[in-house]
């Protein structure tokens, strides 16, 4: 079943003369994790802010074509109604929290609050975030007190609480450490094994490669691909779009080895260690 | 060219230390610093900045003990700092003026920090953009911006606080010659960075943090050998890296071009 | 009384010790000079003390300990977003109690923000440091960055509370369970009567 349908999507922000999205069109499956790759300014934040409905209905603006959410156009819903079925988490920890709460729990507990959750439900699901997100052990802590790690996944938290069917991400580890960015993956990844459709838009390729099943490459506002990773990071023109394939994609290509029975290179840590144990002599 | 001495520091006094002990030397290879958030990196560069007073400890810059000076913009001419966030830094209403406030500051010349200014700007490609407002350029134009900024006050001592997040191939590329330029100018060059594959193809020392203390110096090739002490650290060393010591390469491999060339 | 029985006297002590300092140059001033003086209560030395002065002077200092008093036992005892909360509940737009209860947590983040904007410029030469002139002139404009990144961190923010329902028409509802106590009511209606007498004995009497 199609969680997501993009149709013919053209968006123009107000003030600006560029097609900020030109005729971007794709299907994503339930349950599905889709990758959003592309250089700065290709369009990656705002494609994510149509999925929810920011765009247009926070920026105004020229807007044409046609998006679908979980059967919702997302053109003739408020954002309320698109939150219940698509959740969106960005990039600064710090501007994600509210600032009305004291706590952790509290925190998680406004969009709750704001769609009507009844109370003992409410609590019911604040707890389950909480484990899910393994950030139990902080649910008492001031939200501003927290790691940014801690922070980026009490913002997934409280999206999840609201039991969204889409979970959208805007490079949610950009601004955190080696150690916080992974806690947040393995929380998305787990996020994903149980169901939830994830859009992530991501800078860091080998985590890209390494979760997704599928990938988006953007350009100037332009889908260029929609594909495995094995196929878009095997591309012979990825650096034309200003993406650099993983590191031992890059490895591979240079040594000319390529994944058995196929025409694509190895785009993970493992696979790439598979194929040059069988394929090179060592050393 | 720096000199730190037990130089212990923490933000409340009797408060619990963020840095204890520190014992090190800088001479004129680049240098990275890297560690979790939390280990001190930023509060280490700040006190050798002058912007946070040790509780402990000497730091000498160029044989001057950094208490001596009063103020944090005494060392302005001998040590840059680019922060983290280019929001922070902006506040100028060209992108001229912009990068010749840091030199005009340091006094020098109207004359010499126009040329400095537009000189650095030149490393960065914006000197096609002069008049234009800082605030308009996008987020990886701000980043190098600033970093321009700090170059144009020609300081022996250029610090980087995570130069290379929200930048593309291309930024990452820009600032690669721009560290490359002032090594060859004789510049230290220091950065506080998580991007272990850029720490790999670019600095030749790497210093590793936690939890205030040093927990391990040396060539950056040696540094990323050390796999038991870097996971202590929660530090994770560069894909290549990993790879050729997974394919059991006997010697620690920082590059693609350096495991091509081991096959 | 009401401040012991809340267990938060102690907190008052240093506003208090404020407010009886400014309080007692009211009695001695009110004392010496008020214009209507006429009885001598007292001298010490050449500087007499009188009557009339002295009785403002105290009136001045109840009503003051008086208003000091209930607004410390409101903020000492009461969390805002508690405060807020519950005007929600009667009926307040959800949105204003909002920026209410942000604004407390909001700023201390934005002073932190002002001091990592002031290291920046200090880390490019400007001088911040020294008399109050050197100080106002690197503070000015600093201003500008502040606000900016306030602007910036407030569009962000509004995005994450729109997809967090903000908007929602649905009935909203309360992780935190309405306290009411069975002497509340009765309470409330006491509190109500005085005031409604206290303020008619001020208008007739």
């Amino acid at each position: 079943m199609n969680k997501i349908i993009v149709q013919g999507l053209k968006y123009k922000y107000p003030l600006s003369d560029m097609l900020a999205l030109d005729d971007i069109s794709f299907q994503v499956n339930e349950g599905e994790f889709i990758g959003i790759i592309g250089k700065n300014s290709s369009g990656k934040s705002t494609l994510c802010q149509a999925l929810v409905g920011l765009v247009p209905h926070f920026y105004k603006g020229a807007y044409g074509g046609k998006v679908l959410v979980a059967g919702l156009e997302v053109k003739n819903h408020s954002l309320a109604d698109i939150s219940l079925k698509v959740g969106m988490v960005f990039q600064n920890p710090f501007t994600q929290v509210t600032g009305s709460k004291m706590t952790v729990y509290e925190e998680i507990a406004f969009g709750l609050e704001n769609i009507g959750v009844p109370r003992k439900e409410m609590i019911d699901r604040i707890d389950d975030v909480l484990t899910l997100l393994k950030i139990e052990h902080v649910k008492d802590h001031n939200p501003f007190d927290l790691s940014g790690g801690q922070m980026q996944r009490m913002a997934i938290a409280s999206i999840i609480a609201m039991k969204p069917d889409i979970l959208v991400l805007d490079e949610p580890t950009s601004q955190l450490d080696p150690a916080g960015s992974e806690e947040v993956f393995n929380a998305i990844q787990s996020l994903s094994k149980q169901g939830i459709t994830v859009i992530l838009a991501e800078h860091k390729m080998e985590k890209v490669a390494q979760y997704c099943d599928r990938v988006l490459l953007l350009n100037d506002g332009r889908v260029v691909d929609v594909a495995t990773p094995e196929i878009i990071f095997s591309r012979d023109d990825l650096e034309t779009y200003g993406v650099l394939a993983p590191v031992y994609t890059r490895v591979c290509r240079a040594l000319g080895v390529k994944k058995d029975g196929s025409d694509c290179y190895p785009v993970t840590l493992e696979a790439a260690e598979r194929v040059l144990r069988k394929g090179v002599p060592l050393v | 060219m720096i000199k730190v001495s037990n130089l212990s520091f923490s933000y409340k006094k009797g408060g619990a230390p963020v840095l204890a002990g520190i014992n090190l030397e800088f001479d004129q290879r680049s240098t990275a610093i890297i560690g979790q958030n939390g280990a001190g990196k930023t509060t280490f560069v700040k006190l050798l900045k002058g912007l946070l007073k040790p509780d402990n400890g000497d730091i000498l810059i160029h044989n001057v003990n950094v208490k001596m000076k009063t103020t944090a913009a005494e060392m302005a001419g001998t040590i840059g700092l680019v922060f983290q966030n280019p929001n922070d830094q902006i506040f100028k209403r060209t992108v001229l003026e912009e990068v010749m406030f840091g030199p005009l500051n340091i006094n020098m010349g109207k004359i010499i920090a126009e040329r400095q200014a537009i000189q650095a700007l030149k490393m960065v490609e914006l000197d096609d953009k002069l008049e234009m407002n800082p605030h308009d350029l996008s987020l990886s134009e701000k980043k190098l911006l600033c970093i321009a900024s700090v170059v144009a006050m020609d300081t022996d001592i250029i610090i980087l606080d995570e130069p290379t997040i929200a930048q593309d191939i291309h930024g990452k590329e820009k600032i690669r010659e721009i560290i490359q330029a002032l090594k060859d100018k004789h510049k230290l060059v220091m950065t506080i960075i998580h991007d272990m594959d850029f720490v790999a193809e670019n600095f030749e020392r790497t210093i590793v943090f936690n939890e205030g203390k040093v927990l391990l110096d040396g060539d950056t090739r040696y540094v990323f050998s050390q796999k038991d002490i870097l996971r202590e650290a929660k530090v994770e060393a560069p894909g290549i890296t990993q790879l050729a010591e997974k394919l059991g390469f006997k010697q620690t491999i920082l590059t693609v071009e350096e495991f091509i060339q081991m096959k | 009384m009401l401040l012991i029985a809340a267990k938060v006297i102690r907190k008052t002590i240093p506003v208090f010790s404020f407010v009886f300092l400014v309080l007692i140059t009211v009695v001695i001033i009110q004392g010496l000079f008020k214009p209507e003086n006429e009885t001598a209560l007292f001298q010490i030395g050449p500087v007499v003390m009188y009557k009339e002065g002295l009785l403002y002077a105290l009136m001045i200092t109840l009503r003051v300990t008086n208003i000091v008093s209930s607004f410390m036992i409101l903020v000492l005892t009461t969390k805002p977003s508690d405060l807020v909360e519950t005007l929600v509940r009667k009926g307040m737009s959800p949105r204003i109690g909002y920026v209410i209860v942000s604004v407390f947590q909001i700023i201390p983040e934005m002073i932190s923000s002002m001091g990592t904007i002031m290291d920046a410029q200090r880390a490019r030469g400007m001088e911040t440091e020294g008399n109050l002139f050197v100080r106002t002139k690197a503070f000015l404009p600093l201003l500008g960055p502040v606000i900016l990144g306030s602007l910036i961190n407030t569009k962000e923010r509004a995005m994450a509370l729109e997809v967090r329902g903000f908007n929602s028409s649905a009935p909203k509802t309360y992780l935190n369970e309405e306290k009411t106590y069975n002497h509340s009511r009765v309470i409330q209606s006491v509190m109500l009567l005085l005031v409604v007498c206290a303020v008619t004995w001020r208008i007739f009497v």
